[in-house]
């Protein structure tokens, strides 16, 4: 509602007119386009279509058919950049500026750790796992802005955008989610409906394995020791004063970590969450225990 | 001019109001508060009005065929005072009309009717028309060409927001027109039609009323009331619908369900959720 009072005008105008019913309302004037088959000079003769031949009977060639010739996209040689592609990972970005956007507006908390979870939830990430998507890569537009201090889990991240949360006295992991944990993370309330037992994490395949247990990457699966000391190097190379993190007042928050089994925050595989009656049904047989084991 | 005038007028009034009596509580339930006799419910919605000020309304009774004024009662103006946008209210009706309508509507074609298998006469010779089958779309008596066919659906979904905006200019259009009027309760002294009747009558609501309460379950009085009168008639705040309230000449609501209805759809207005924004699907559900 602008200074021009549209609202309250339209509404006192109203006072003084006939009552609103089903019989004289209508729809704005000329946002229903029907087509119609024009005769004579409104478009008839042949409608456009032309005169004989395929034209007129619309029957067009196929696609890239150059009546006979050697056709364009057979005559270039092949070369297979994309072969397989369907099959391999993917990554949808979100960028560090959006991510900041993203604080500022008060949509995720950061006073607790940040997955992919929370991100959807707060609907600023959205991602198919049925498309091979398979998490956030954290790309670096607006590593310069950032300024949040935060425990964020995202499943790719490059260099600077490791420097650029670390920076800020911030942690970040790398972490590897198979497509069924996907989708329970991208909708936990869907799968606790269903009333099953929270799965385990699978682990990488074999050809992810090297990034995630790579402590330059922050994986999840590499030598805590190992990390610090990438941190240390980061640093150096950044050129920036390392947070010290035992120091930190929420030293706590900022070295919560899942279990390379685990798939939410505070919910170990094997539990079922009940909705209705509001409670965590947690598994007692042995059997259940030790194949739940993390 | 003399609008002008009068609008100068009522926000000075409006504004001396504000000054003596209205403060927002910050607390979820309404307060209330009575000076010279009169209450004024003060809201603590979740989202304030920013550019336009509150409505206000009386708050009546139905328990005595006379008006009486209970107090004042405020009305938030993103839901009650928005933008009567006729075009969209005539979308909502549209799509109510549509989205439950089965065209039962059937025609046979050629192949249905009976008969007409053998040609009528021989192709060449006689001087006359050809034909193949008696029952062809040309002749009388036969099949319909493109005719209608039974059980087509006209089902459609109108966009999320649409139906919001729908809800919130009908009830504008409804208030700005004096057709809202809030009630404390639907508590009655009796259940006969003929009291409801003449109340109706003395206050000067159209003949056909819509009444609706924040649940499904009314007073015993009112329900027998209301059972026999063809036009005047109880929902609950889920079935609330634009339809329903452009049938109705006069719009009831009680106290409870003008909360409901404002806080449902100010919390639509205000989500965030990228769910409702997105096309309906036909196997979304």
């Amino acid at each position: 509602m602008g200074s021009r009072q549209i609202a309250e005008k339209s509404l006192s105008i109203l006072r003084s007119l006939p009552r609103i019913s089903l019989g004289n309302i209508r729809d704005n004037p000329g946002s229903k386009i029907t087509q119609k088959r024009g005769r004579g000079q409104h478009g008839g003769d042949k409608h456009g279509a032309g005169n004989k031949g395929g034209g007129q009977r619309q029957n067009y060639m196929r696609l890239g058919y150059e009546t006979g010739n050697n056709p364009f996209y057979l005559r270039v040689p092949h070369e297979n950049y994309y072969k397989g592609h369907h099959h391999r990972r993917q990554y949808p970005p979100l960028s560090l500026k959006e991510l900041q956007l993203t604080i500022d507006k008060n949509r995720v908390d950061i006073t607790k750790p940040i997955d992919i979870a929370s991100l959807v939830r707060s609907g600023v990430y959205n991602f198919n796992p049925d498309q091979k998507h398979y998490g956030i890569n954290l790309t670096d537009e607006g590593a310069d802005i950032f300024q949040a201090k935060l425990n964020i889990e995202v499943q790719w991240a490059s260099e600077e955008v490791i420097a650029a949360i670390e920076k800020n006295g911030g942690v970040i992991t790398t972490a590897y989610y198979d497509p069924h944990s996907l989708f329970l993370l991208k909708n936990p309330k869907k799968f606790f409906e269903t009333g099953q037992a929270i799965p385990r994490r699978m682990i990488p395949p074999s050809d992810a394995i090297e990034y995630y247990t790579n402590p330059e990457t922050r994986g999840y699966l590499a030598d805590p020791e190992q990390i610090s000391q990438a941190r240390l190097k980061l640093a150096q190379k950044y050129g920036y004063q390392l947070n010290n993190i035992q120091n930190d007042s929420i030293y706590n928050m900022l070295c919560e970590r899942k279990d390379p089994r685990q798939i939410f925050f505070g919910l170990e595989p094997g539990w079922v969450i009940n909705l209705k009656d509001e409670c965590i049904l947690k598994p007692k047989d042995e059997k259940l225990l030790s194949f739940y084991a993390i | 001019m003399t609008s002008l005038l009068v609008n100068s007028f009522k926000k000075l009034c409006l504004t001396s109001i504000s000054r003596s009596t209205r403060v927002y509580s910050t607390g979820n339930s309404p307060t209330v508060h009575v000076s010279h006799n009169l209450s004024v419910v003060q809201k603590g919605w979740k989202i304030l009005p920013q550019y336009t000020k509150p409505r206000e309304v009386w708050i009546e009774n139905l328990d005595t065929i006379d008006e009486n004024k209970l107090g004042l009662f405020q009305l938030h103006p993103l839901v009650f005072a928005a933008s009567p946008r006729i075009d969209i209210i005539h979308r909502n009706v549209i799509w109510q009309r549509k989205v439950r309508w089965v065209s039962w509507a059937h025609t046979k074609t050629r192949a249905e009717v009976r008969g007409g298998g053998r040609k009528p006469w021989p192709q060449k010779g006689l001087g006359r028309a050809r034909h193949g089958s008696i029952r062809s779309p040309l002749w009388r008596g036969g099949g319909i060409a493109h005719g209608p066919r039974s059980g087509k659906t006209h089902f459609f979904m109108l966009p999320f927001h649409v139906r919001i905006h729908g809800l919130t200019s009908t009830l504008s259009a409804k208030l700005a027109q004096d057709d809202l009027h809030i009630v404390k309760d639907l508590e009655l002294p009796t259940n006969e039609p003929e009291y409801l009747l003449d109340l109706i009558e003395k206050r000067n609501w159209g003949p056909s009323v819509l009444i609706v309460d924040e649940n499904d379950v009314v007073p015993r009085n009112i329900a027998v009331a209301t059972d026999s009168i063809q036009h005047i008639n109880i929902m609950p705040v889920y079935g609330l619908n634009v339809y329903s309230m452009l049938k109705h000449d006069t719009l009831i609501l009680t106290l409870s369900a003008a909360e409901r209805i404002e806080e449902r759809i100010l919390n639509h207005l205000h989500s965030i959720d990228s769910n409702k924004s997105t096309a309906f699907k036909l196997d979304q559900v």
